[in-house]
């Protein structure tokens, strides 16, 4: 009855295929022979009762067939999510739109295709005599149901429990699994029934379904008519409609139907908002703005202007704040790809000079506008600089905090000016975020801050291609001074207990929830450097240069002016902060998507918060994509371990990088062989990062930049730190599993790396000293 | 100030639970010492290393069919039939005391400072000298529903021997599969669910070469310490909870002082649980289980002492190490209190870091304000720049995060 997670993080890349082998096999089907089994990514929620298991499966794209089973005689029940499949049978192909039910004979020939990721629910139920209803479904044909009735309920309550699998005890478990079992054999076949859905009936709805995607493709062609769509498709006229009055509809009522909803969804998008409502309604085929007016009221209740005005109000209505990055109703936007960027032009960079390839090199990256990227990472950066392994690079990187106090962080440094240029006419780094450009969900801004980071870069490193490993050693960091003339020379930071906090939820009763920024100056006592507190403020709402107001700090780099704040002296009183100098983020581009929040950390580093990738230290990062594209922001003076008010001090400072590069065909033996995750080495440690959602853009697909947000949680991110430690005690250090567990028990500690980011982290470090010495006798 | 010896023995230990009702083996004074001696409930796994020829432990430890030293073992059912022995294991920690301290009441708080820890060796002639451990990855560790080899699931013990020779560490000895033991009074043991069960080792099949690369650095320490909690007479001895109890935070060793509210009169302090090195987390169910003996000092704070000291509003355990303050955040803080009759076992359905957290955070910034004079906004801009939060354990049913901050910072300009 015990759930029974998986997820390939546990498995080192080989061992990845054999073991999702075994997850399939558990329900019942296998990789479709002579195509190869899925490796990346993948994890799945198990949970079984007397020959029911029900699954949650989430993995990339790969084709799934039975596994013949003889003890099972009840179909597979499967269910795609999020994507429709292609369902292969011996009649040929067919598209299986996203939650229809497919029911599926485990003796059949056939095949499941995800396109692009597997999404899945499945219930397998193997014949044991517990189970009353015997089944003789051998020899079954594969059904599809359409949504609707029982089968609609039957597919919901499956989903639901799947989605639930780890929040049922045992008792509710039970009692579900028995339902799904005794519900099961409702959908064996009774001919009377399900004959048109058999035999000559698949073909048909096979071919209802084409025409319906081929009308989808053409909406925009005003002209469009029966005649048309059919010769397209190579049937009679008379054959199209009989389809479409078999479906209980008519060509002309489908067609209007679709047209209708397209601009009803289109209306109430947000992205769409600078698109006039004929432009709307002209793009899928209205060519009379008076009838499309009529028709929409008639379907719709409302005129056009009325229903779109309706849902904007609705929508800034239900903008929470409450959670960072994108919120789920605008995700749509993110998958359409209109947030898309806007490339802009790369410094000319020193390209790598052929001749002295073996010879290091160093370079230096300043700190403007023209190399910095704000609050994302994207592969599709030009790199402003190419260098080669081995070579050292000096990286400038700005916080974006410094606009807290920009007399003391911005005033006379020309890099910070160039970044954080802001006037009513002009802003210098417009986007700031990884959110629409046309800031069209909340309005913050160019970006709507779904990432906050100046991040400088990205630094392309000449030969890197995906599966490489990037080592990146922290030769050196420097504070940034400041070049105002009152401070000149002093070095400041900022620190925000900002709304993303830990603590924010909960301010003693006495207080309402308020923002706090504390300025902190940097001082390089002799001794031992150190912070102390200057002054704090409680945030304002802030009218931004562009006449924005900023109730929160929802937005990076808005210039406060003092006047603005109720400055309060004496604080932190006599308390000194020793330093600890890192970079929050180290990122190589991720290969998931083309745009992506710089605030939740995963596999290829980012917004890590680890104080420990500091001077001395070094860090492993799986290659994602050609050139690695190397970024480096968020500088810190000092954080504590949780990170827990949302910000460290966050200080401008230069760092000194060694990068080098190992290629995919010589790790073997190397530590940082079987690499999916950030790995940091310092003198004394090795500290593996583990998160809530290690993969969180692989796991949770498009969705992922807004539910990551909302489902980090310790307890996940200890399984993977925990995770991620076995297979490197296993793979690296060579010890079998008992051995591994043993040792971590004893010697390797576990602490909380963030509270705040997200993607939630917890890190686990083993000494280095532990591995010092040779067998004992 | 007067310096007392508590030896272990059947006599002066109490088995799997904390109580405010066993008449306490030691009284003494506000100011008193005392060296007591600890064993480790996991002394069985391998009675020849760390029990034979031991009387201390033979005593404790002798169980035939005619006679069990120590019967009770856990907070459970003493009238049968048992379904794993009296008490049901329900808490497993090997506690010696308890220690009254005169004149203690609820409201004040004990100070108890570790002046030193010593391994206890072994005392059969071929292993005379040495000290030996057990951890074992046990039923109630993270990893056991998420294994990847076979056979699933499986406890391993594995057997290591501490060297003190120079800077302290330990290897491995051997290893191997629990399979099922049966007791004494005939109860079929298939998991390790009763603590103190003799390993017969003629059923395990022992594997040599395990860790051979390794050495643990020690880190010895008591996982148990702690005070009588009021709310019940018999407390399972496994989730720490506002008293103290089974923290398992290594940090606990020589020279640490911990501080716990004191819930009954005379305090009531027991120890046990000893260790030879853990890993923050704990993460397999056991560190090394190892038996140590400690010299102790005892003080006590009176309640109407405590305003402007630290221990100003001290409602749950506090470490003070010569470097640092560490508060501890439970899932439950009062799980006792918290869960009802049944909460005890209850608590174990509960667990979560994300709620010891919460707990870390709260207790880290009650901590700053009432002690180091801070404003809320002062305290959350400290912590989230100078406080550290790490896992101390997710094998205890109550699981810990432990929020740390440095002396250093208040050094005073």
């Amino acid at each position: 009855m015990r759930l029974r997670p998986f997820t390939s993080e546990s498995y080192s890349e080989g061992d990845r295929p054999e073991a999702w082998r075994d997850v399939l096999a558990s329900v019942g089907l296998q990789p479709t022979a002579a195509t190869s089994t899925h490796a990346g990514h993948a994890i799945a929620m198990r949970r079984s009762f007397q020959g029911v298991t029900l699954a949650r499966l989430s993995a990339g794209p790969q084709s799934v067939s039975p596994r013949i089973d003889a003890a099972a005689d009840h179909p597979l029940a499967l269910l795609p999510l999020e994507d429709g499949v292609a369902l292969k049978t011996a009649a040929g192909y067919q598209i299986v739109a996203a939650r229809h039910l497919l029911l599926l004979p485990r003796d059949g020939d056939w095949s499941v295709s995800f396109q692009r990721e597997m999404r899945a629910v499945v219930l397998s139920v193997t014949s044991e005599p517990a189970h009353r209803h015997r089944a003789t479904s051998q020899g079954g044909a594969v059904r599809v149901l359409q949504p609707g009735g029982f089968g609609s309920v039957f597919a919901q309550m499956m989903e639901v429990a799947a989605q639930d699998l780890d929040a049922l005890s045992d008792v509710e478990w039970t009692a579900l699994a028995r339902s799904l079992a005794d519900l099961l054999p409702t959908f064996m076949p009774q001919h009377s029934e399900t004959a048109s859905d058999r035999g000559g009936g698949a073909s048909k709805a096979a071919t209802l379904h084409r025409l319906c995607q081929t009308v989808e493709r053409s909406l925009d062609d005003p002209d469009l008519t029966p005649v048309k769509i059919a010769s397209a498709e190579g049937i009679s006229e008379r054959y199209l409609q009989k389809l479409f009055e078999g479906a209980g509809t008519s060509f002309t009522h489908y067609l209007r139907e679709r047209r209708l909803q397209r601009t009803s969804a289109d209306l109430s998008n947000p992205a769409e908002a600078h698109r006039s409502i004929s432009e709307i309604a002209f793009s899928v085929g209205f060519n009379d703005s008076a009838h499309f007016s009529r028709a929409f009221r008639q379907r719709f209740g409302l005129s056009p202007r009325e229903f779109r005005q309706h849902e904007a109000e609705r929508q800034t209505a239900s903008a929470a704040t409450e959670q960072r990055g994108w919120p789920q109703q605008a995700l749509a936007q993110l998958c359409s790809g209109r947030a898309a960027l806007v490339r802009k032009t790369a410094a000319p960079f020193n390209a790598h000079d052929p001749e002295s390839a073996d010879a290091p090199r160093h370079h230096h990256l300043a700190a403007d506008a023209a190399r910095v990227h704000w609050g994302y990472f994207s592969h599709s950066l030009p790199p402003q600089i190419e260098i080669g392994s081995g070579d050292t690079i000096t990286i400038e990187t700005l916080t974006q905090h410094a606009s807290d106090d920009p007399e003391r962080m911005i005033k006379g440094d020309p890099g910070a000016e160039s970044v954080f240029h802001w006037t009513r006419d002009r802003k210098n780094v417009d986007r700031r975020g990884a959110g629409p450009l046309d800031a069209s969900i909340y309005g913050r801004g160019a970006g709507e801050g779904f990432g906050v980071h100046i991040c400088t870069g990205p630094v392309a490193v000449k030969d890197a291609e995906p599966g490489d490993v990037l080592e990146i050693r922290i030769l050196d960091i420097v504070p940034r001074a400041s070049r105002s003339p009152e401070f000149e020379g002093r070095v400041f930071g900022s620190s925000v207990a900002a709304w993303w906090g830990y603590h924010y939820k909960e301010f003693l009763a006495e207080q309402n929830a308020h923002e706090a920024v504390t300025i902190y100056e940097i001082v390089d006592d002799a001794d031992a450097p150190y912070a102390r507190a200057l002054y704090s403020y409680r945030w304002e709402p802030q009218t931004d240069p562009f006449g924005t107001l900023h109730k929160t700090y929802d937005y990076p780099g808005i210039p406060i002016p003092p006047s603005s704040v109720r400055r309060r002296h004496d604080v932190l009183d006599g308390i000194r902060i020793p330093l600890r100098p890192h970079f929050g983020v180290i990122a190589l581009a991720p290969r998931e998507a083309e745009l992506v929040d710089s605030v939740p950390p995963a596999y290829f580093g980012g917004n890590l918060d680890n104080w420990r990738l500091g001077k001395g230290a070094t860090i492993y990062l799986p290659v994602s994509v050609p050139g690695a594209l190397l970024s480096v922001g968020d500088p810190h003076a000092a954080q504590g371990d949780g990170e827990l008010g949302g910000t460290a001090i966050e200080c401008s400072m230069t760092g000194t990088f060694q990068v080098i590069l190992h290629k995919k065909n010589e790790l073997t033996n190397q530590p940082f062989a079987d690499l999916t995750y950030p790995l940091i080495e310092t003198e004394a440690d090795w500290v593996l990062m583990g998160f809530s959602h290690p993969n969180y853009l692989a796991e949770f697909g498009a969705k992922g930049q807004s539910e990551v947000y909302a489902t980090s949680s310790l307890d996940l991110a200890m399984k993977d730190a925990f995770r991620k430690m076995r297979r490197f005690l296993m793979n690296i250090k060579g010890l079998t599993e008992d051995e591994a567990i043993a040792l971590m028990s004893v010697a390797v500690d576990f602490g909380v790396t963030q509270v705040v980011d997200g993607n939630w982290g917890v890190h686990a470090i083993l000494s280095k000293r532990v591995f010092d010495h040779a067998p004992q006798n | 100030m007067k310096h007392h010896l508590l030896p272990v023995s059947a006599k002066t230990v109490h088995w799997g639970y904390f109580s405010k009702v066993v008449a306490p083996a030691l009284t003494l004074k506000s100011g008193d010492r005392a060296t007591i001696e600890t064993l480790t409930h996991h002394a069985n796994d391998d009675y020849e290393r760390m029990i034979e020829g031991d009387p201390g432990a033979e005593s404790v430890f002798k169980w035939t069919r005619e006679h069990k030293a120590v019967a009770r073992r856990g907070s459970g059912p003493t009238e049968g039939p048992f379904i794993r022995g009296s008490g049901e294991g329900v808490g497993v920690h090997l506690l010696t005391g308890p220690v009254a301290i005169e004149g203690a009441e609820p409201g004040d708080v004990l100070e108890v400072r570790i002046l030193d820890v010593r391994p206890r060796p072994a005392c059969k002639a071929c292993h005379a000298g040495k000290c030996f451990g057990s951890n074992v990855a046990a039923n109630w560790g993270f990893h056991y529903h998420d294994l990847i080899e076979e056979p699933k699931p499986r406890e391993v013990v594995t057997i290591f021997e501490l060297d003190t020779s120079g800077e302290p560490f330990a290897r491995a000895v051997y290893n191997y599969v629990w399979t099922p033991q049966t007791d004494p009074d005939g109860i079929v043991h298939p998991t390790i669910d009763y603590p103190g069960v003799g390993v017969d080792h003629a059923t395990v099949a022992r594997r040599e070469n395990v860790l051979s690369k390794v050495r643990v650095p020690a880190r010895l320490h008591f996982g148990t310490m702690g005070l009588a909690p009021s709310e019940q007479d018999f407390v399972s001895s496994i989730p720490p909870g506002y008293t103290g109890g089974n923290i398992d935070d290594w940090r606990v060793g020589k020279g640490a002082k911990m501080f716990y509210p004191v819930a009954v009169p005379g305090a009531l302090f027991s120890v046990g649980d000893p260790h030879a090195a853990q890993g923050d987390s704990e993460l397999g169910g056991t560190a090394i289980e190892t038996s140590l003996t400690g010299d102790f000092e005892f003080i006590l704070h009176k309640h109407r002492d405590l305003g402007g000291t630290q221990l100003e509003g001290l409602t749950h355990p506090m470490l003070e190490t010569s470097d640092a303050w560490s508060v501890y955040g439970f899932t439950y803080p009062n799980y006792l209190a918290e869960l009802g009759a049944n909460a005890q076992l209850e608590i174990a359905n509960h667990s979560s870091l994300d709620r010891a957290m919460r707990d870390a955070f709260r207790k880290m910034r009650r901590f700053l304000m009432t002690v180091h004079k801070l404003s809320e906004d002062e305290a959350i801009s400290l912590m989230s720049v100078g406080a550290d939060f790490g896992v101390t354990q997710v094998v205890d049913a109550n699981w810990g995060v432990h929020g740390t901050i440095r002396k250093n910072v208040f050094r005073c300009d």
